[in-house]
């Protein structure tokens, strides 16, 4: 596990839950699968501080276990799902987009609260909005209506049931499991009013979240724990991003064609191929929204702009019924990662470094000389310009001597790319980056605390003073208890904080595409 | 009054013969002899014919073989040289063969001597004799700027010596370089501006942005910015480089002829700036020593302090 990644995922932890959990989870993290004991004996931490952070971690996704053969329950973490809180506000943002203000605070509560029972998320929801609403003189709204947005998201699987747990023959929970059958990852359960159930007395549901519940009156759904369903979340980013580059790459039209030739594809794709599955041009034709008001001939001719393309966004894979197209969608999230790439090596290194970065991609391998023809360089330049390159594992040199005594006057020495490998290192920067953000961020916090704590108060007198009906002037005056200065202050750290919110935000960007790249390209190595 | 004409014509009427030998003779590379001649010309009668072949034989121009019983004229190679070396010697000789041999490439100088087996001292007198001579010159490579090579005074070097038009005196011209590779994307920006707003259909938009290399080897020659001639050849290799720096496209078009005409297009980027750029981490050169309480710290960077204020 790389270390950086380690660093960013204390770092968020940290930030959310607390130094304990913390400095578990990066115990569990470099060490692996451990039990308690042996977590307590190296962190120093009582067991007890260690349990209820073990449950922390699990109640959101991020800690499994298991009974080892000895009988004692291991526990370990995910660092993937756990540095992915980076991305949450993107989630939620996505879900507000694709299905508005409900859906946005569904998933936001899951999101807090790692799981929660439908029922449970609904019914808060339901408050928030209707708090919100009433605050601006709207009518409230019923939670059914959050309940159906709920079961909307589960249909198109931006929700899933967690996993099922395995129980011991005296009904203690050890373990937990996917389910056989994905699809009943999605299956609502009955919610009418009134069916209110016995407690199941095996007791399902995560021991956490058990004794908690044993107090409250027994939801319909209860023991049907729901989780936001991160893949289906990326699927959506990924599309997004083809989309986009089709977008940028050639136009708007195109990139309708494209989001159609997405959603056509969509059920009938499998998980994580390279390839979409195939649609006829009728079938696309069909699927345009009319408001786009192409006609035949033009989809004819973007598709075929769209085959010709150096991204090779789709390709033809059979004449027959007017032509059967693909979406390449590995090839496209490659030129995407090899963008990326190249637009790190010219803020870094340089225009002329990007353009022979760019020939050994083109050419493969190269020599010095050859080098700097294709890329018009002057030698003295050329070779520095490789050197820095080389000095930071951007390009490779392998010697191939012509005789066996490796003579340097009888050698060649060939320098090359290896993509996968630059996008490893630049994921590695990603994360450190992504890190210092929140260090600094956390920092700039501290540093204004006193003054945002004053903030804080003023703004809760200040609402206190609105619910007595106080007037204006009397709000005025604790209003200018803060002095200008300290308002300057206040401004400059907002806006730091912004950036610097913001550069996380973006450097996950950054991180999603080489990521699921990576992920992709692996998936597709040949086993040698 | 015929005679005093003919007597006033005759000397032109010579030279006029002898050009007309010495082109007939490079016709037939492999000689000609008495009847060709006659055949060829037979307005000069045969006393006008041998004076005009016994100067051009006298000159050196001409060189005579016996095969069988005819006589056969032939050119006779490097004539005006022939002369100029007549002073030297064998050894003078045998370099300049080698010199001449290596054509407008060129010859080292460690080369020559490998061939000629003379000595260093001796093959640098008979050099600086030549070159005195206006025989041979010395070039400068740009493949190595200590290396000078030998070939004939009247050959024009060849692009590997020289370096093309992208050297002046073995520097090369970065900057001119730099110029050619802007002013060719630009062009093909306009191009592509001006077809995206001219047409609606998207192919037609596509193909109106493709330029072939001698349009565009036409617009960078007009412009003048150039003190050398250029070829169109030239002009690829820096729209080569522009396809490297990932601006523009290539493609080629079939001709009927069956050569291939490439073409070239500006194309927009896939992305802005990646995200991790945006920050000062991105492109920190001590990213690697940075850490929370180390010398070099998130908590006291001078780039975040930079950046965020
Ligand atoms: S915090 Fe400063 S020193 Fe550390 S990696 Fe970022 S820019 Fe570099």
């Amino acid at each position: 596990m790389s270390k950086c990644k380690v660093e960013l995922a204390y770092q968020i932890l940290k930030e959310l839950h607390g130094e304990v959990v913390a400095e578990i989870a990066r115990h569990l993290m470099k060490f692996g699968p451990r039990h308690i004991k042996l977590i307590s004996e190296v962190t120093q931490l009582r067991v007890n501080q260690i349990k209820k952070g073990i449950c922390i971690l699990i109640q959101h996704n991020f800690v499994k276990f298991d009974r080892n053969k000895k009988g004692v329950t291991e526990y370990a973490i995910n660092t993937d799902a756990v540095s992915l809180q980076l991305r949450y506000p993107r989630y939620i943002y996505c879900a507000k987009t694709l299905y508005g203000d409900a859906a946005e605070l569904l998933v936001e509560e899951l999101l807090q609260n790692g799981q929660s029972l439908m029922s449970i998320a609904s019914e808060r929801v339901t408050q928030r909005l209707n708090e919100a609403l009433e605050a601006t003189g709207n009518p409230k709204i019923t939670s059914s209506l959050v309940r159906d947005k709920f079961g909307l998201l589960v249909k198109t699987h931006f929700l899933r049931r967690c996993q099922t747990v395995l129980t011991d023959d005296e009904n203690r929970v050890i373990s937990s499991e996917e389910p056989k059958e994905t699809e009943s990852l999605f299956i609502l359960p009955p919610l009418e009013a009134g069916s209110k159930r016995k407690r199941n007395p095996d007791g399902s549901g995560p021991p956490s979240k058990r004794s908690k519940m044993e107090e409250m009156d027994i939801p319909p759904d209860d023991g049907v724990y729901w989780m936001i369903n991160v893949e289906r979340f990326h699927q959506y980013f990924r599309d997004q991003l083809i989309i986009n580059c089709v977008n940028s790459k050639i136009d708007k039209q195109a990139g309708e064609i494209i989001r159609n030739m997405l959603r056509l594809s969509e059920i009938k794709t499998e998980p994580h191929s390279t390839v979409s599955a195939t649609m006829t041009i009728t079938e696309i034709f069909h699927s345009l929204p009319k408001e786009l008001g192409m006609t035949k001939h033009i989809v004819e001719q973007y598709l075929s702009i769209l085959t010709e393309d150096s991204v090779d966004v789709i390709s033809k894979v059979c004449d027959s019924s007017g032509g059967l197209y693909v979406i390449n969608i590995f090839k496209v999230l490659k030129s995407l990662c090899q963008a990326h790439i190249e637009s790190f090596v010219q803020e870094r290194f340089g225009s002329k470094c990007l353009r022979i970065f760019r020939v050994l991609i083109l050419k493969k391998h190269l020599e010095q000389k050859q080098i700097e023809e294709y890329a018009m360089i002057p030698t003295k330049e050329a070779k520095e310009l490789l050197y820095n390159m080389f000095a930071e594992h951007f390009i490779t040199l392998t010697e191939i001597s012509k005789t066996v005594d490796h003579a340097p006057s009888r050698t060649y020495y060939v320098f090359r790319v290896n993509i996968d490998q630059v996008a490893r290192i630049i994921l590695e920067k990603c994360y450190k980056a992504a890190g210092n953000a929140i260090i600094r961020r956390q920092m700039e916090v501290a540093k204004h605390k006193r003054v945002l704590d004053k903030q804080e108060r003023v703004d809760a007198i200040i609402a206190s003073l609105d619910q007595a009906g106080a007037d204006e002037a009397q709000k005025e005056e604790i209003k200018e208890t803060i002095t200008p200065p300290e308002k300057e202050q206040l401004e400059r750290c907002r806006t730091t904080v912004n950036m610097l919110e913001q550069s996380e935000i973006q450097t996950d960007e950054t991180i999603f595409i080489i990521e699921t790249y990576l992920y992709y390209s692996l998936l597709n190595t040949p086993i040698k | 009054m015929a005679a005093n004409v003919e007597i006033k014509q005759e000397p032109v009427e010579g030279v006029d013969l002898e050009t007309r030998i010495i082109n007939l003779c490079q016709q037939n590379p492999s000689g000609i002899n008495e009847e060709t001649i006659k055949d060829d010309m037979p307005q000069f009668d045969v006393k006008q014919r041998v004076t005009a072949i016994n100067r051009l034989l006298s000159t050196g121009r001409l060189e005579i073989f016996k095969s069988g019983s005819k006589l056969i004229y032939r050119i006779k190679d490097g004539q005006s040289t022939n002369s100029q070396l007549k002073g030297g010697d064998n050894q003078e000789k045998l370099v300049y063969q080698i010199i001449k041999e290596a054509g407008n490439k060129g010859i080292w100088i460690r080369d020559i001597r490998y061939k000629s087996n003379l000595l260093m001292t001796q093959l640098n007198k008979i050099l600086k004799n030549l070159e005195s001579k206006k025989l041979i010159k010395a070039v400068k490579s740009v493949a190595a700027s200590k290396k000078k090579v030998y070939m004939l005074y009247n050959l024009e070097p060849d692009r590997s010596v020289t370096g093309g038009a992208w050297y002046s005196d073995q520097d090369f011209e970065s900057e001119f370089v730099e110029v050619l590779n802007q002013q060719c994307f630009k062009y093909l920006q306009q191009k592509a501006i001006t077809a995206a707003e001219g047409k609606s259909d998207p192919v037609a938009q596509k193909n109106g942005s493709y330029a072939s290399s001698s349009e565009i080897w036409t617009f960078i020659s007009k412009l003048g910015i150039s003190k050398v001639q250029l070829a169109v050849e030239d002009i690829e290799t820096i729209l080569d480089t522009l396809v490297y720096d990932g601006k523009v496209e290539e493609s080629f078009l079939e001709a009927q002829s069956g050569d291939r005409k490439r073409l070239y297009r500006s194309i927009k980027p896939l992305i802005e700036t990646t995200g991790l750029m945006r920050m000062p981490c991105g492109s920190c050169p001590v990213v690697d020593q940075c850490r929370e309480g180390g010398v070099i710290s998130p908590l006291t960077c001078v780039y975040m302090k930079d950046w965020l204020s």
